[in-house]
C-alpha cells in the first residue's frame, strides 16, 4: 500500500508513490486554483472535472461542471477529495490501477459509519506504523545489534504521551522475532511489563525471572534480583543463549526514592554473562541523565532515542494513512488539515486526533439521524461527509474549557461573588479570608442597590464555588477565617461576564 | 383508618413526586438537544459498535448528573438486556487502588454468578479483572464503569484511572468510563498520561432555563384526572396552580430565589417546604405557602439571634457598635460598660443595670455567637479585660433590632448618631 502524500501547501510534494510521472507536470500550475475553488465551496455540485489523459479515460455523467480543465486529484489528497452527486462508481482516471476507486458513503448506513468509527479508533492499530519509520529502525538496528553480538544492551525511549511509543514497540518486537527466524538465530524471548501493574517495583525483577526460568522452581533462599545477578554472572550453557528481550512500559513507576530498583535493572545488563536488551519507555526526556548516575560513571549509558510529538503533516498523514483502506470517502481534507494544525499546536497527541476525529463523526451522525427523525421539509443534501464546520465544532468541544459557559450560568449572586474575587485578587495578594471577601461583595451590591445575601449563604455559595473549582477553600475553624483564593484566570470572568453591563463596569 | 382526606392524598402524591428522580428529569430531558440525549447517544453507540469510550459528567450538586446517568443506564438494561453490565465506584469509599480493585472484583463476581474471595490479593485482582475484561468482549457484552466524585480518583498515583483507561485503548476489551465530578476541571486533575487516555468528551450540566423550570412547576403540582380524587377536587387544585404561577408576585419571589440559587434540587426543596405548608382543610396550595417557604430558606440565623436578645443584651450591642463608629478598633467590657454608663447618663434611661447583670447579658451573647473574643492568645486575662469584637454587620443589628418585639425606641436612634 503505498503511503498516501503529506498534505502540502507546496507543490513539490505532488508525486510520491505510484502515481505516474506524468501527471506531476500537469498537475502544478491549474492545482491550486482547483483546490481553492473546491476549499471554497461547500455544496458537492461543483467537482472538476476529469483530465482527458489516455490513461485511463472515461466518460462522467453530464452533472458535472467543469469551467476549466484541470487535474482531478488534487495532490494532498488523491482520490478522497473526489465528490460526486451520482451514486455511480467513478474511477479515477488520473490515478492509474493500483490505488481503488472510492465511492459514495452514506452515513445512514449503520455499517459504513461503524467502519468509519473503527479505522478512526485509538486501539485499532495499524498495519504499517507511519511517521515513525526512524525511530523504528534505529531501535530495531540496536536490537539486531545485540542479538548478532549476543551481547546485552539498554535503551531509553522517551516521549510526550500518544506519539507511539508503545505501538513502535510492538512492531520492534515482531520484527525482532521475523529476523531471528529468518537469519537462524533463536527467537529472542520477550518481557512486556507495565509497570503501572506491578504492586511493588522490585516485582519486575519476579516478572523477568519466572519468564526466564519457566519450569525451575524458584529458589526461596535468594531474591529474585539476587537470582538474576547470579544467573548472569556465570556462563551459560549453549542451549539457554536464548536473548531475552525486556520491555519496561512507563519506566518511571520504578523511581523509588533511593531509585534502587532503576539502578539495578539497568545494572543487569552490565554484567558480563547477561543476555537482556532492555528497552524502558517513560515520558521524562532526561530520565536516563537525573536517575542513573552511576551508569554513567560505568560508561554504560542507555541509548536514548526521543520520540518527537507529531507535527500538523504527520498528524495529517497518519490520519489519511487509517482512511485510505477505507471504500469511501468520510472525511473532507480541508476538515482533517484542520484538525491536525490544532492537534498538533497544542500537543502533537495522536490519541487526541483520532478523538477529535470520532466525535466530528458524532456530529456528523447526529445531524443525519436528526434529518430522519423530522419529516424532510427540502431536499436533504445529498453528499454528508465530515466537513470543517463539524470539524470546527468538534475542535471546540473538546479544546474548550466549561469555566466560561459555567460562569455565565451562574445565579446572580455567585456570579458577583466571582466579581468580587477577580477584584479582590487583582494585585499581588494571593488568598484572603471570607471576612475580607463579604466587605467587597457587599460594597458591589450596595453600589448597584441589590440586597445582599447574609454572611450564612454567602458562605454557603463560596462552598458551592469551590465545589465546583473556581474558588479555593482552605479548612479553618471558624467559617469566617477560611481562606479564599481564585482558580479561574481572571481574563476568562471578564470574557465571560462581558455580555452584562454591570459586570463590566464592576471589573473595570 | 378512615378514608383518607383529598388534601392528605394530593399532599402524599406531590411529595412522592418530587422524591423521585425519575419523574423530575424525564420531562426534562425529553428534548433531542438535553444531557440526556447526548448521554445516550454516546453509551449506546458505544454498545452497539463495540468501540470504548470515555465520557465526563460536569455541573454544580443538585443539578442531575447521577439521575439523569441513571436513567439513561435504565433504558439501556431495557434495550439491551443481556450485553450491559454496570460497575459503580465512588471516589469517596474507593480512592485508594487496592480498595478500588477489590470493589470492582467484588462486583463482576456478583455480576457474572461467581463467587468471590475477599482475601484475594492486588494482583490477583487485577488479573482478574483483565480476564473479565477480554472474557465480555469477546461475548459482545459491555461494561460500564460509573466512577462518582471522580475528582477524588484523580489524587495520588492515579493508577485505578490509568488502568482502566489503558484497558479501553486495546481491542479486546468492551467499556465505557462514565466519570461524574463536580469539579469544572476534573480533567485538569489527570496526569498528562492518564489524561491522553481520556477521550475528552465532557457534558456540562447547566441549570436549566426559565421555562423548562415553569414546565417542571405545573408537571409536579398538577394532579392527574384520576378516580381516586372527588372530580371537583382536582379542577380546584388545578385552577388553582394556574392562579398561582401566573400572578406577578409569584414571579417576584421565584426570581427572588433564582438570584441565589440556580440547580434543580434547590429548586425542589424549595417546592417541597411549599407544598408540605399547604393548609390541609381547604386543601388547596396558596400563594403564602410559598413566601414562607422562600423566607425559610433564606434563613439568617444572626439576625434571629438578635430578635432574641433582651432589651440589655441590645444596649451592649448597641454601645459596642457605638464604639466601633468612633472608630475604637479594640473594645473589652470595660469600655462597652462606660459607654453604657455614658449613654444612661445622657438620656436618662430606665434601662440601667449592675455590672455583674451586664456580665451575664455578655456571656449570653457570646453564646449565641453573636459577639466573640478578639484574638485567643489572651487566656491569661480575665474575661472583663479582652478585647472583644462584634460578629455581626451594623446592617444586621439594625434589621434585627427593627423587627424586635420590643426594641426601645431610643436604641434605633443611639445606633443611627
Amino acid at each position: 500500500m503505498p503511503a498516501i502524500a503529506g498534505p502540502s501547501s507546496s507543490p513539490q510534494k505532488h508525486v510520491v508513490g505510484s502515481r505516474s510521472e506524468s501527471i506531476g507536470g500537469v498537475r502544478s500550475a491549474e492545482v491550486n486554483t482547483s483546490r481553492k475553488r473546491k476549499l471554497r465551496s461547500d455544496s458537492a455540485a461543483e467537482v472538476s472535472a476529469t483530465v482527458v489523459l489516455p490513461v485511463n479515460s472515461i466518460s462522467t455523467p453530464m452533472k458535472w461542471k467543469s469551467p476549466r480543465r484541470c487535474a482531478v486529484s488534487i495532490p494532498k489528497t488523491s482520490d478522497e477529495e473526489i465528490k460526486e452527486d451520482s451514486n455511480e462508481k467513478l474511477e479515477n482516471p488520473v490515478i492509474s490501477v493500483c490505488l481503488e476507486v472510492k465511492s459514495k458513503w452514506n452515513p445512514k448506513d449503520d455499517e459504513q459509519m461503524k467502519a468509519v468509527k473503527e479505522a478512526l479508533h485509538v486501539s485499532k492499530a495499524p498495519s504499517t506504523v507511519v511517521c515513525r519509520e526512524d525511530e523504528q529502525r534505529r531501535v530495531f538496528e540496536f536490537v539486531k545489534g545485540c542479538m548478532e553480538q549476543k551481547k546485552a544492551g539498554s535503551l531509553y525511549i522517551c516521549g510526550c504521551p500518544g506519539t507511539g511509543k508503545s505501538l513502535s514497540m510492538e512492531k520492534v518486537r515482531l520484527q525482532a522475532e521475523e529476523w531471528a527466524k529468518q537469519a537462524g538465530l533463536h527467537c529472542p524471548e520477550t518481557v512486556s511489563v507495565n509497570c503501572t501493574s506491578l504492586t511493588k517495583s522490585t516485582d519486575i525483577f519476579s516478572k523477568i525471572l519466572g519468564n526466564y526460568e519457566s519450569g525451575k522452581k524458584a529458589n526461596g533462599s535468594f531474591s529474585p534480583l539476587q537470582q538474576l545477578q547470579r544467573l548472569f554472572s556465570q556462563k551459560q550453557q549453549q542451549s539457554r543463549s536464548k536473548m531475552m528481550l525486556i520491555i519496561a512500559d512507563e519506566m518511571d513507576y520504578l523511581i523509588t526514592r533511593d531509585r534502587g530498583v532503576l539502578h539495578e535493572l539497568f545494572m543487569l545488563t552490565t554484567l558480563p554473562f547477561s543476555r537482556c536488551i532492555l528497552i524502558g519507555v517513560a515520558n521524562a526526556i532526561d530520565l536516563a541523565d537525573r536517575f542513573l548516575p552511576k551508569l554513567k560513571s560505568l560508561n554504560c549509558k542507555p541509548l536514548v532515542v526521543t520520540f518527537r510529538a507529531y507535527s500538523k503533516d504527520q498528524i495529517l498523514r497518519i490520519l489519511q494513512e487509517r482512511l485510505v483502506a477505507l471504500p469511501f470517502v468520510a472525511f473532507q481534507s480541508n476538515a482533517l488539515e484542520i484538525c491536525a494544525r490544532k492537534v498538533s499546536a497544542a500537543s502533537g497527541d495522536m490519541r487526541k486526533a483520532l478523538c477529535v476525529c470520532r466525535s466530528a463523526l458524532e456530529i456528523l451522525e447526529i445531524e443525519v439521524r436528526g434529518s430522519i427523525d423530522q419529516e424532510p421539509k427540502g431536499p436533504v443534501p445529498e453528499c454528508q461527509v465530515v466537513k470543517m464546520d463539524h470539524m470546527i465544532a468538534a475542535l471546540s468541544k473538546t479544546f474548550k474549557s466549561p469555566i466560561v459557559d459555567t460562569i455565565q450560568s451562574l445565579p446572580q449572586h455567585q456570579q458577583i461573588i466571582v466579581c468580587s474575587a477577580a477584584k479582590a485578587f487583582r494585585g499581588s495578594k494571593k488568598d484572603r479570608t471570607i471576612a475580607e471577601l463579604n466587605k467587597l461583595y457587599l460594597e458591589i451590591c450596595k453600589s448597584s442597590m441589590i440586597t445582599p445575601a447574609g454572611i450564612t449563604e454567602f458562605s454557603n455559595m463560596c462552598t458551592v464555588l469551590n465545589d465546583q473549582g473556581i474558588l479555593k477553600l482552605s479548612h479553618a475553624r471558624d467559617d469566617k477565617l477560611k481562606r479564599v483564593s481564585l482558580r479561574v484566570d481572571e481574563a476568562d470572568i471578564t470574557f465571560a461576564l462581558k455580555e452584562i453591563r454591570f459586570f463590566r463596569n464592576c471589573l473595570l | 383508618m378512615g378514608k383518607e382526606i383529598p388534601a392528605e392524598k394530593s399532599l402524599n402524591l406531590i411529595r412522592g413526586r418530587l422524591c423521585d428522580p425519575s419523574f423530575i428529569f424525564r420531562p426534562l430531558s425529553a428534548s433531542s438537544d438535553s444531557n440526556y440525549s447526548k448521554l445516550k447517544f454516546i453509551v449506546s453507540t458505544s454498545i452497539t459498535e463495540g468501540c470504548n469510550n470515555s465520557i465526563l459528567l460536569l455541573g454544580p450538586r443538585g443539578s442531575g448528573k447521577a439521575a439523569v446517568l441513571d436513567l439513561v443506564v435504565g433504558d439501556l438494561l431495557e434495550q439491551f438486556p443481556d450485553s450491559v453490565s454496570v460497575i459503580r465506584l465512588n471516589g469517596l469509599l474507593h480512592s485508594d487502588d487496592n480498595c478500588a480493585f477489590k470493589e470492582i472484583a467484588r462486583q463482576l463476581c456478583m455480576e457474572h454468578h461467581l463467587l468471590f474471595s475477599k482475601m484475594a490479593s492486588f494482583d490477583e485482582n487485577s488479573h482478574f479483572i483483565i480476564a473479565m475484561l477480554r472474557e465480555c468482549g469477546l461475548a459482545h457484552k459491555t461494561i460500564i464503569f460509573v466512577l462518582d466524585e471522580f475528582d477524588m480518583f484523580a489524587q495520588g498515583k492515579q493508577r485505578l484511572l490509568y488502568s482502566l483507561l489503558d484497558a479501553m485503548q486495546s481491542v479486546t476489551s468492551q467499556a465505557v468510563v462514565i466519570g461524574i465530578s463536580s469539579r469544572l476541571d476534573a480533567d485538569q486533575l489527570l496526569e498528562k498520561r492518564v489524561r491522553s487516555r481520556f477521550s475528552h468528551r465532557k457534558i456540562l450540566f447547566l441549570p436549566p432555563s426559565r421555562d423548562e423550570l415553569d414546565g417542571l412547576l405545573e408537571h409536579l403540582l398538577s394532579l392527574p384526572a384520576d378516580s381516586s380524587f372527588p372530580s371537583g377536587y382536582v379542577s380546584r387544585f388545578n385552577d388553582k396552580i394556574k392562579n398561582i404561577t401566573s400572578d406577578r408576585r409569584f414571579k417576584d419571589i421565584l426570581k427572588t430565589f433564582f438570584n441565589a440559587h440556580s440547580t434543580v434540587n434547590s429548586f425542589l426543596k424549595f417546592i417541597f417546604c411549599a407544598v408540605s405548608l399547604m393548609n390541609l382543610e381547604s386543601g388547596l396550595l396558596s400563594l403564602e405557602n410559598f413566601k414562607a417557604a422562600l423566607s425559610s430558606m433564606q434563613r439568617q440565623p444572626k439576625l434571629e439571634a438578635v430578635r432574641d436578645c433582651s432589651v440589655l443584651e441590645l444596649y451592649l450591642l448597641v454601645c459596642m457598635r457605638r464604639l466601633e463608629v468612633k472608630e475604637q478598633s479594640s473594645y473589652n467590657f470595660i469600655s462597652v460598660m462606660k459607654e453604657y454608663k455614658a449613654i444612661h447618663d445622657s438620656f436618662q434611661t430606665s434601662d440601667y443595670y449592675a455590672q455583674n447583670v451586664c456580665i451575664r447579658g455578655f456571656e449570653h451573647l457570646r453564646e449565641r455567637q453573636v459577639i466573640c473574643y478578639a484574638e485567643n492568645r489572651g487566656q491569661s486575662q480575665t474575661g472583663e479585660y479582652r478585647p472583644m469584637k462584634l460578629l455581626i454587620s451594623a446592617s444586621e443589628l439594625h434589621q434585627g433590632m427593627r423587627s424586635h418585639a420590643c426594641c426601645p425606641a431610643i436604641l434605633l436612634k443611639l445606633l443611627d448618631h
